[in-house]
């Protein structure tokens, strides 16, 4: 009996069990509620759930979404969304039903404003993107030079002879290097008068380059005009051998890898002699151009942190008899240049969103140049060290503040009949900056910068504030400004002689709008640029005895277009910059304010390129065109009252893929024979008419042929150097 | 009788139910993805991933998901944040497993041929080399496996063709992975899975005389 009454106690124990579990299964939870945008547009695919558990669903189109949960208690309810911020909230979990989520959109996406007044970059990860990185190297005119596809984007100006970066009525020296953000202090090779000069660094080694012409970040100091961020590659695909023939010279590269390291080494040799002897140019040379240089980068990762070191150097040497008006045989012109570069770069995160980014770059430049009877011997030593911390508190709101060290020591001995010295000088410049960047939403941010800087030569200092706006006005397109203080010290050319000289000044005033849809981009740039502590010296050329000063100024105004189109012709990539220059200056020893010689009103280029499926092949090329450039005529009145003729380059390329690790490459620069005109120089002395006689300044050839075969070799051979050209 | 067959019925009905969450819920997401609802398998196989916090599958299959819908996307707003969803969760899938996972290598090889898909110009050059080294990597690890194989000869035999060479190569490595995939056992549940369906196609469209 008692046995038959447990027996059912049991029986009903496990009833009540059975259903308390029933209950206690049912005991389910319905989730519902409707997920929107902050203007209540619904969203649809949205993923919620419950962290840490299998229940959840996907919002319908009309934002809203239901499920059911076992689960009881404290709950965190998580809603996700490509491109918006994750939503996360935690509460009793029967209290989600009805509930509304408004999901904030996510300012790092590709939707979001950018920053663009004022700089173009080449890179494949940014909408402000103009170029791509194979189009610094596959561009008709610009023979492998980062430099010369630059300039074909709007804000430069041609000075063919030159070949360095002219911005915006700047001259040459306003534009600064940074390579990983250390600042290269000579990054041109050295050339003769009548021939471009060329990048030093070969332009494969890069993956981002960012070409800022105004209003750039307070970072970067010492620069009136613009600055050039290159930045080397973080880990190579592959190792591989990489040979190139060329009819100018050869080149020979190799890449390792291993674990958390990579090393690639360059090395190239150019000889100008066989080229001259086929096809002789207009100087009267001794020893054509020859240049032996190397590269190499070592990459190695620290657990999270990533350390760079590039190192990089070459030898020039060219003799050559110069003309001239003034003197009948010539003068004999003689440079032996070698060039080292070196930069150690380091970076790393902190931990809580703080980054490390610092590093040291040193340049050793040494010129031995022989000029008529006088020998001049330039020793320049340059220290830039940088150290920047960055802290991301949120995705909106960016801070970073950095402090900076340049040193530098030029001396230079000279020897002539008459005379013979050394004059030389110390320059440190120590500079502090801090920028804050905070995006609004995704149609408005903003960037304010301010840097301070101290030169120890002329005890003085500097401070530079800096701000940038950009609303987003529609889907396509936004509209940015920018406005900035930049102060630079004179060249050692002048520094050499007097160091009581103070920095030059520039503000620029920027405003750009930009549309971006279906490959095809449009950039329209106003700016304004005003000039103050120019240096004045008052000789015909400066030299020990002139007496100087620092109260130059001048201007530069002007509109900048750009337009590339990528989609409406099948395998056809174009683009077309037009720059509107005008400009004057009362510096140096200018007696009126006037347009220097390296600031034409009118550019325009036009560059094109072509993918023939059926040849493997690209063919591409490249116009150029610059309006007149001013020159004094000495039989007139005047100060560079009078223009030249325009400039006309028409340049063609073709590179043909031969196999998968063969590529063929032809180019012709001015392949119409344009004879253009650099500018004029006049006789010191009148003749017996009583007129000043003139020889016109050409350069050294009308036209350049190139023809290069490059081979890789790697291990899966599927690479090539495409990319290289 | 009747009633026995029923019991077995109901017995094996319960034992189909006594299916871990896991595998219903995977089950569920692999069949959203067959009905090609893309968006929400990525959803399901992300809520399972944060649920199985160590798993490292349905992390790489919230990946997959993402890089598969990416193929044919044009635009670059929508490609971008998808893409960047799927290396998220790749390097999440990477830290979860061993690093000889040749798995992960294919799949990493997947999200790059995703790039350079949409733009070629901009991104063969820049990632073209990485894939062939990454496949490389994977047969490396697992030269029998018959995934890796056919992954890496689809790859190979895109670059080839466009230079005209010929197929021959790529087809016997397609054959030899159909052949190694009749004794192919996955290594667990729910790990990738040869699809014979598309290797066949390769045959088809690639190696017909």
């Amino acid at each position: 009996m008692t046995l038959a009454i447990q027996s059912l106690r049991k029986f009903s124990i496990l009833v009540f069990l059975c259903c308390f579990f029933s209950i206690f299964a049912q005991a389910q939870t319905n989730i519902s509620g409707t997920i929107t945008e902050k203007n209540g547009t619904p969203i649809l695919g949205a993923n919620v759930y419950l962290d840490g558990t299998y229940d959840g669903a996907t919002s319908q189109l009309d934002g809203t979404f239901s499920f059911t949960t076992n689960e009881t208690g404290q709950q965190t309810l998580v809603v996700s969304f490509v491109s918006f911020e994750t939503f996360k909230i935690t509460q009793e979990v029967t209290t989600f039903t009805n509930y509304k989520v408004v999901l904030i959109e996510d300012v790092n996406s590709l939707d979001t404003v950018v920053i663009s007044a004022g700089s173009f970059e080449a890179s494949d990860n940014s909408k402000v993107s103009v170029l791509k990185p194979l189009d610094v190297v596959t561009t008709a005119s610009a023979l492998g030079d980062f430099v010369g596809a630059l300039q074909t984007l709007p804000g430069t100006t041609t000075v063919a002879e030159d070949g360095r970066l002219f911005v915006r009525g700047g001259d040459a020296n306003e534009t600064q290097i940074f390579i990983d953000g250390l600042r290269v202090f000579s990054p041109y090779t050295p050339t003769t008068a009548n021939t471009p000069t060329r990048g030093r660094y070969s332009p494969f080694l890069f993956d981002g380059i960012t070409f800022s012409t105004g209003g750039y970040s307070a970072e970067y100091g010492e620069a009136l005009s613009s600055v050039l961020l290159l930045n080397t590659i973080d880990e190579p695909d592959q190792e591989k051998t990489e040979i190139g023939i060329m009819t100018v010279g050869g080149a020979l590269g190799n890449t390792q890898k291993w674990d958390n390291s990579s090393l690639s080494v360059n090395g190239s040799y150019i000889n100008l002699a066989p080229y001259v002897a086929l096809l002789p140019d207009r100087n009267e040379w001794e020893k054509p151009f020859e240049v032996l240089s190397g590269e190499t980068v070592y990459r190695h990762k620290i657990g999270d942190g990533l350390l760079k070191a590039y190192a990089a150097f070459d030898t020039t040497n060219f003799k050559l008899t110069l003309e001239d008006i003034n003197v009948e045989d010539g003068i004999l012109f003689g440079l032996k240049n070698n060039n080292f570069y070196a930069n150690l770069s380091y970076q790393a995160p902190l931990g809580n969103k703080w980054k490390l980014l610092t590093g040291g770059s040193y340049t050793y430049t040494n010129n031995k140049t022989d000029f008529d009877t006088a020998a001049i011997h330039t020793d320049e030593k340059s220290i830039h060290v940088k150290a920047k911390v960055h802290k991301s508190f949120n995705s909106k709101f960016k801070w970073s503040f950095g402090a900076e060290q340049f040193m530098t020591d030029f001396d230079e001995r000279f020897d002539t009949p008459f005379a013979s010295g050394k004059i030389g000088y110390d320059n440190n410049i120590t500079a502090l900056f801090t920028e804050a960047d905070y995006v609004f939403s995704r149609k408005f941010a903003v960037k304010l910068g301010l840097r301070g800087s101290y030169s120890d030569l002329f005890k003085e200092a500097t401070v530079a504030p800096r701000i940038s706006l950009a609303y987003k006005t529609g889907k396509n397109s936004q509209l940015s400004v920018a406005y900035g203080d930049f102060y630079q010290q004179p060249q050692s050319a002048y520094l050499k002689y007097t160091e009581d000289l103070h920095a030059a000044k520039s503000q620029h005033f920027i405003a750009n709008y930009q549309y971006t849809a279906n490959d095809r981009i449009f950039r329209a740039e106003i700016f304004r640029k005003e000039y103050t502590n120019l240096v004045t010296f008052t000789d015909p050329m400066a030299s020990f005895d002139s007496a100087y000063g620092t109260d130059g100024k001048g201007y530069a105004q002007g509109l900048d277009l750009f337009f590339r189109d990528n989609s409406t012709i099948k395998n056809t990539d174009y683009w077309v910059s037009y720059s509107y220059l005008d400009s004057e200056r009362e510096y140096l020893n200018y007696p009126i304010a006037a347009t220097p010689n390296f600031a034409n009103t009118h550019n325009f280029s036009v560059v094109g390129k072509y993918w023939i499926e059926d040849w493997k092949s690209q063919v591409g090329f490249s116009y150029q065109y610059g309006s007149g450039r001013s020159y004094t005529d000495p039989n007139l009145d005047g100060f560079l009252s009078q223009k030249t003729k325009g400039y006309n380059n028409l340049s063609v390329n073709w590179a043909y893929l031969l196999s998968e690790q063969t590529i063929l490459y032809a180019s012709v620069n001015n392949i119409t024979n344009f004879k253009n005109v650099n500018g004029y120089q006049y006789a010191d002395t009148p003749n017996p008419l009583g007129n000043f006689d003139r020889r016109t300044l050409r350069p050294a050839a009308d036209q350049f042929f190139f023809i290069g075969l490059f081979i890789t070799i790697s291990e899966d051979g599927s690479d090539n150097q495409l990319d290289k050209l | 009788m009747k009633t026995l067959l029923y019991l077995c019925m109901a017995f094996f009905t319960i034992s189909a139910s006594a299916q871990s969450q896991y595998e219903v819920g995977m089950k569920k997401a692999f069949d959203l993805w067959g009905e090609n609802k893309m968006g929400e398998a990525s959803n399901l196989f992300e809520r399972i991933a944060t649920a199985e916090k160590d798993n490292w599958i349905p992390v790489y299959y919230t990946s997959q998901v993402n890089v598969i819908k990416s193929f044919g996307e044009k635009d670059p707003a929508v490609l971008k944040a998808q893409l960047d969803k799927a290396l998220d969760f790749l390097n999440q899938a990477k830290s979860l497993t061993e690093e000889d996972n040749p798995y992960i290598k294919v799949l990493e090889g997947q999200y790059y041929t995703a790039w350079i898909t949409f733009d070629g110009m901009t991104y063969g050059m820049k990632y073209a080399g990485k894939v062939t080294t990454i496949y490389n990597e994977a047969l490396a690890l697992a030269p029998e496996n018959p995934i890796v194989i056919f992954g890496k000869a689809q790859w190979d035999a895109g670059t080839a063709k466009y230079f005209g060479k010929p197929m021959q190569p790529f087809c016997a490595d397609v054959q030899k992975a159909i052949e190694l995939s009749q004794n192919f056992e996955p290594e667990g549940a729910f790990f990738p899975k040869f699809s014979s369906d598309r290797a066949q196609e390769f045959i088809d469209t690639n190696c017909k005389e």
